[in-house]
């Protein structure tokens, strides 16, 4: 199965998995699964959400010991009974949710788990930040407490971490999941710097034009097992029906928009986060039934408040929200959603979903209190539970047990629970944030076409988006958002490099003579 | 597969810990087992013992009952039976519990077991009882008890009243200092007999002396209160503390095993201040802080709890309360022991008046 | 995700685990009664000087532990289920404790940790006593009016706790030790007040509650409180899986920000889940106070009355991992402990220490499922074959 390659004396034999199988009871994760890595390529893992790319990195990495096959690196057997000894060995692993301290600096993340005796030598963890961020160009402020940092640099600690022990080969579990574009771009100069150096990485992901833009080889999961290998020049087609095994739509057809009367109404609206900063500031726009609007802009700039300010769930400081007419101001999510709004929190696990609740009980979340989820001051069960069977066959959520725990779910099929949720009533407006991040392909499509469905029925819908495509896709019309204000309100066609350059600031006059004027790079990937 | 091995070794090692290979004495030397008290007649009469919440570790109260117990069975050759309270709901339990073990006489200690006692006593006329700090009076001092139960009562403001004379005596800031567990009747007896003693000081020598930490006219005083009064430790330490901070260089604590706090106070300011102890002979039963206490007011339960285990063996127990007083002894005033270069020939004489005066009845210890 | 399985094979899994579950906690009471068995040999001077013989007379030390363990054992084993009145003592001994227990079990479902049911129980007993002594009422009238008094007072004690979280983010933990002292000391007080202080007596103790406003009497200890306690556990166990509020006190405890997202009013979940919970606990000090005691009449109101029954609460809670059944049987084996506790010390003449450091090591055991697995080899072997199906990769 592994193919000779050239180079291969000069690196050694690099890092094999062979015939590794890891089962949970009697469900197989890993089912004999080859996996080569040789040093100073990217290697990606293509699989979607369940397919069982996390376990196969974690007996890897040592968190789980597989129950057949090994692990070679240059040609020894080597045998993981935890992370210390993978670590040991020269693998770094940087995980989908990060191992920070997150009230901890930089610095002391740095040291965490590896102080050599009673004492904190934060000096040396400053020290050692300094010299892998200059060495790696990864810039980080030693001193920054980690949760006040932004993802993408958090993210950053992250790989610092794991190359503070010469570690030969990286994995980075989903790493563009909780990233905005800008974001993306960044980290992927990083990894081809690190793989210039001879490092050896795994690149987990179920995005395909990221694994077309840095792959050096592919390897492909589906349901535990290799389904076959692509070299990079493999069309996004060809690669996505070959993780889903079908043919899969990456164009989402939509019909024209057909706006109907304005729905939600937003004037002059300013909201001030917890802190008391103003975070929109001003912003007025109209949705009407039957139209998408997105929200494009880098993470930060205020989107998240303006849908949290819409639910009610931030206090508004001036201006008004009307949906259909009647004032939402001020008020609280209940109100919001008995005046027909349907919310998709942009952060699901936090948000939108309670994971030790079964998926019944997530399927009626905002509605458990009212008929016929509620008789009087009891529960429906028999009404929840057939709630949930309709919903599971409707939306495709895929799980044997609608009694299970929301936790058993994928980020796909969790994400499938909240907007079943929120379609399954009649809607005025839906506001959706980030309703596909984290989530596969195949079910990125299946998000997509309900969408567009919903708005076809007549609902305005509101999308918050920081993915580009996702934005061209769907939207109607797009509204950038920059430090909390409107910077313009475009159409869907405008090209790719305007809108980027809105987003970070310009207005649409500007953009179009700045894109005019720098015909883009591009193509050197 | 290691792990199974653990147990084994374990039990291995702890047979080897306490095992050895000696030899056992012969069989001859007539059941080793047995109690050492040979010497006196076995008796099928039972004696039991039920404490309050303190416990009969208490170093106080519970424990010098206890050992009137534990000296009947030395003595009279008697069988025992104990069982130890934690709170008030056990105590009802707990006489029920002695009832049923079949006890002839069934003793409590403590008056918060007054209502437990008198029920049981009510509901078991064949068992005699006799309860500790508790007497069964109406509002004219009429005994009122079942026929079959006895109160032992002590005249504790009697030698509270020399301790406080002394106290005076010895103090060099001319402040002293008592604080109770909580304001029961059987604690503010030895407060209010130290302050008078104080009083009196003052009145035969002319001098102002102050006591701190309880006021005789209103009646009232420093207490460490709380959910468990008599066993906080801590809570004692404070009162102590206070009472040191304000001034005063003798102390009283009258509150159980708590009052051990004070005696830490005590022994933490270098000889500057002393403290007294309460029921037992301090010396005796805090041996290590025998340095710092000056003596003891002690309640001698031991003997009484002992009389009325006899009374009730012999047949001659009767419901009349037993008043423990200096003049019969079963209240005192504990020897100096470490103090005793430090207590003048003068104050000595005058405290033996005093005694005599009150056991004459011309010196009032109360209202 | 999993395919499907087959139904059977789920079935079996669920057996297997079940009969884990009680396998450990059987191999946790055997733990603790063999550490205890070998501490009560160390403790006794007369038997372990026998074991200098063990190697020359191992019958002699062997005989004299096994007096001593057997005569222990026997007496706990009987004191706390050997005869109907040994039984009788156990349900009244753990009516309490299910109540408290569910105090802090449904708490917990909310996310608030109720350190406070001990200042609740207290407040509750006091109202309940105050209603029993001084209220003429008929009787039945005279004791739902006192049980009711007791659950009004706990609830506003727990509610107050509630209220200050939601209103002013006030961490429960801290407001709820508070409210403790407070309560203890209001006891306190109250106790030297004449509407409390009992008439003649210069002791803080209360009068007798009345006949009428007693729990009545099924058998010896056995009363009707202990029926009360289960009907509460009951009602615990419906209102959090089969109502609306529970769906709400599980959410907000499971996921604030969602439930809160969705539409649910995290603050008001909050104190009425605080006041439901003082409401227990207020309930756990009416049996106290309400419950009559061998003799026939209930512990009057002092201020050891509840004894300590809000923090072994907390232990019966998290034995009873939150789940009103599992409450129900913790207390059960709390009462249990301390009815067999009682026989120990008195048939058995075992100190009362020994007795505690029994129990504890009852709980120890019973609480720490891993730690047994791991003492006991055969149940580690299994726990491979039944762990959790289907992890995401």
């Amino acid at each position: 199965m592994i193919r000779p390659v050239a180079d291969e004396a000069e690196h050694g034999t690099g890092l094999q998995l062979k015939s590794i199988t890891k089962r949970f009871g009697t469900f197989v994760a890993n089912d004999a699964v080859d996996l080569d890595i040789r040093p100073g390529e990217i290697h990606c893992l293509l699989g979607e959400n369940g397919a069982g790319k996390s376990t196969l990195m974690n007996v890897l990495y040592g968190l789980y010991q597989p129950d057949g096959g090994e692990i070679v690196i240059d040609g020894a057997v080597q045998h993981f009974a935890n992370p210390k000894a993978a670590m040991a060995a020269g693998i770094g692993m940087v995980h989908q949710h990060f191992m920070l301290v997150e009230v901890f600096t930089v610095a002391e993340n740095m040291i965490l788990g590896r102080e050599p005796g009673l004492v904190v030598d934060l000096k040396a963890g400053r020290a050692t930040v300094r010299e892998l961020s200059a060495r790696y160009n990864l810039p980080v402020d030693p001193d920054a407490v980690v949760e006040d940092l932004p993802v993408g640099v958090q993210q950053r600690v992250e790989i610092l971490k794991a190359l503070a022990n010469d570690a030969a080969y990286l994995i980075l579990d989903e790493p563009t999941a909780v990233l905005t574009p800008q974001e993306i771009d960044e980290l992927m100069v990083v990894l081809q710097r690190l793989r210039d150096e001879g490092k050896g990485i795994v690149f987990i992901t179920h995005k395909l034009r990221e694994v077309r833009a840095i792959a050096d080889r592919i390897t492909v999961l589906r349901r535990g097992r290799v389904v076959g290998r692509a070299e990079p020049g493999t069309s996004e087609n060809e690669l996505a029906q070959l993780m889903v095994g079908r043919a899969v739509d990456l164009t989402v057809s939509k019909q024209h928009a057909e706006p109907g009367p304005v729905r939600l109404e937003v004037e002059n609206l300013t909201v001030t986060n917890s802190a008391g900063a103003v975070v929109v500031d001003g912003i007025s726009f109209e949705v009407a039934g039957g139209e998408i609007l997105c929200v494009a802009g880098v993470q930060g700039n205020g989107q998240s408040e303006l849908a949290d300010a819409l639910l009610g769930n931030l206090p508004v400081l001036s201006g008004s929200v009307r949906l259909d007419g009647h004032d939402l101001t001020d008020g609280t999510p209940k109100r919001a959603i008995i005046a027909g709004m349907g919310f998709v929190p942009e952060d699901r696990q936090h948000d939108g979903f309670i994971g030790s609740f079964t998926i019944a009980e997530n399927l009626v979340l905002n509605r458990f209190d009212r008929p016929p989820f509620a008789k009087g001051a009891a529960l429906d069960l028999e009404a929840i539970n057939g709630n949930a069977l309709r919903l599971r066959d409707e939306f495709d959520i895929r799980t044997p047990e609608v009694q299970n725990l929301g936790s058993s779910l994928s980020g796909g099929n969790a994400q499938k629970v909240v907007l079943a949720r929120e379609l399954s009533r009649e809607l005025a407006v839906l506001v959706a944030s980030q309703p596909t991040r984290g989530v596969d392909v195949g079910a990125i499509e299946f998000l997509h076409k309900r969408i567009v469905a919903e708005r076809d029925k007549g609902t305005a819908v509101m999308l918050v988006s920081t993915e580009l495509e996702e934005v061209e896709a769907l939207a109607d019309r797009v509204l950038v958002m920059y430090r909390g204000r409107v910077v313009g309100i475009v159409g869907p066609d405008t090209p790719r490099d305007v809108l980027g350059m809105m987003m970070a600031g310009c207005s649409y006059d500007e953009a179009v003579a700045l894109a005019a004027a720098a015909p883009t790079e591009g193509g050197d990937r | 597969m290691k792990k199974s091995l653990t147990a084994p070794v374990v039990l291995g090692a702890l047979a080897l810990a306490l095992g050895g290979c000696a030899t056992p004495p012969a069989a001859t030397s007539a059941a080793p087992t047995a109690t050492a008290a040979t010497s006196v007649a076995q008796s099928d009469f039972k004696a039991c013992m039920v404490s309050d919440a303190g416990g009969f570790d208490d170093k106080s109260f519970n424990e010098t009952a206890y050992a009137g117990l534990t000296k009947a069975v030395a003595e009279l050759g008697v069988q025992k039976a104990e069982v130890q309270s934690q709170v008030a709901a056990d105590y009802a339990k707990n006489v029920q519990a002695m009832v049923t073990a079949k006890c002839d006489i069934i003793v409590t200690v403590g008056f918060a077991l007054g209502d437990a006692t008198a029920a049981a006593a009510k509901k078991n006329p064949d068992i005699k009882f006799a309860i500790v700090d508790f007497a069964y009076t109406d509002e004219d001092g009429k005994n009122i008890a079942e026929k079959n139960v006895k109160g032992l009562v002590f005249n504790t403001a009697e030698p509270s009243f020399m301790a406080g004379y002394l106290a005076a005596s010895l103090s060099q800031t001319g402040k002293v200092g008592t604080f109770g567990g909580a304001p029961y009747p059987s604690v503010t007896a030895f407060m209010d007999g130290y302050a008078r003693g104080v009083t009196h000081f003052n009145e035969q020598k002319g001098k102002k002396v102050a006591v701190l930490g309880w006021d005789v006219a209103k009646k009232d005083g420093t207490f460490i209160g709380g959910q468990d009064p008599f066993g906080d430790l801590s809570g004692g330490k404070k009162s102590a503390s206070n009472l040191v901070a304000q001034g005063a260089d003798i102390l009283l604590p009258v509150a159980g095993p708590a009052g051990e706090g004070a005696l830490q106070v005590a022994k933490a300011s270098n000889g500057k201040v002393g403290s007294m102890w309460v029921d037992t002979d301090g010396c005796i039963s805090q041996e290590q802080y025998c340095a710092v206490i000056p003596t003891s007011v002690g309640k001698a339960m031991d003997v009484a709890v002992f009389e009325a285990i006899k009374a009730a063996k012999d047949g001659s127990f009767s419901n009349e309360p037993f008043v423990g007083t200096l003049e019969n002894g079963g209240a005192y005033l504990a020897p100096f022991h470490e103090w005793d270069p430090k207590v003048s020939a003068e104050t000595r004489a005058e405290l033996d008046k005093i005694k005599a005066d009150i056991i004459a009845g011309t010196i009032k210890t109360s209202a | 995700m999993a395919e499907p399985e087959p139904r059977t094979n789920r079935l079996r899994a669920w057996a297997s685990a079940r009969w884990r579950d009680w396998t450990i906690t059987l191999a946790a009471f055997v733990l603790a009664l063999i550490v205890g068995a070998i501490l009560m040999i160390v403790a006794d001077p007369e038997v372990a000087g026998n074991f200098a013989y063990l190697f020359t007379a191992p019958g002699l030390a062997l005989g004299a532990a096994w007096t001593k363990v057997s005569t222990a054992y026997s007496a706990l084993l009987m004191g706390a289920v050997g005869s109907p009145s040994a039984l009788a003592a156990t349900t009244a001994a753990a009516a309490p404790l299910i109540c408290a227990g569910l105090a802090v079990g449904l708490a917990f479902r909310a996310g608030l940790f109720n350190i406070g049911a001990q200042g609740q129980a207290v407040v509750g007993s006091m109202a309940a006593a105050w209603v029993g002594f001084s209220l003429p009422l008929p009787p039945v009238i005279h004791l739902i009016v006192a049980v009711l008094a007791g659950l009004i007072a706990g609830a506003l004690w727990g509610g107050v706790v509630g209220w200050l979280k939601a209103r002013t983010g006030a961490h429960e933990v801290i407001v709820t030790i508070m409210m403790n002292y407070i309560a203890s000391g209001l006891l306190a007080w109250a106790l030297t007040t004449s509407a409390f202080q009992r008439p003649g007596r210069s002791d803080p103790i209360s009068p007798e509650v009345a006949g009428s406003a007693t729990f009545p009497q099924i058998f010896e200890q056995l009363h009707v409180g202990f029926f009360v306690a289960l009907a509460a556990a009951l009602v615990v166990a419906w209102v959090l899986d089969r109502s609306v509020l529970g769906f709400s006190i599980r959410a907000v405890g499971a996921n604030p920000h969602a439930a809160g997202t969705a539409g649910m009013n995290v603050g008001a979940t909050t104190i009425i889940t605080m006041a439901l919970a003082g409401a227990l606990a207020g309930l756990a000090g009416v049996m106290a106070a309400l419950g009559p005691s061998v003799n026939g009449v209930p512990t009057p109101l002092s201020e050891g009355l509840v004894g300590t029954v809000g923090f072994d609460a907390i232990t019966v809670a998290l034995l009873g991992r939150s789940k009103p059944v599992g409450i129900v049987f913790a207390g059960l084996l709390f009462g249990g402990l301390s009815a067999g506790g009682l026989a120990m010390q008195s048939v058995a003449q075992t100190p009362l220490t020994l007795t505690l450091v029994l129990q504890a090591l009852v709980v120890l055991f019973v609480a720490a499922p891993q730690l047994v697995a791991t003492l006991v080899p055969f149940l580690k072997a299994r726990k491979g074959s039944v762990s959790l199906t289907g992890a995401d990769a």
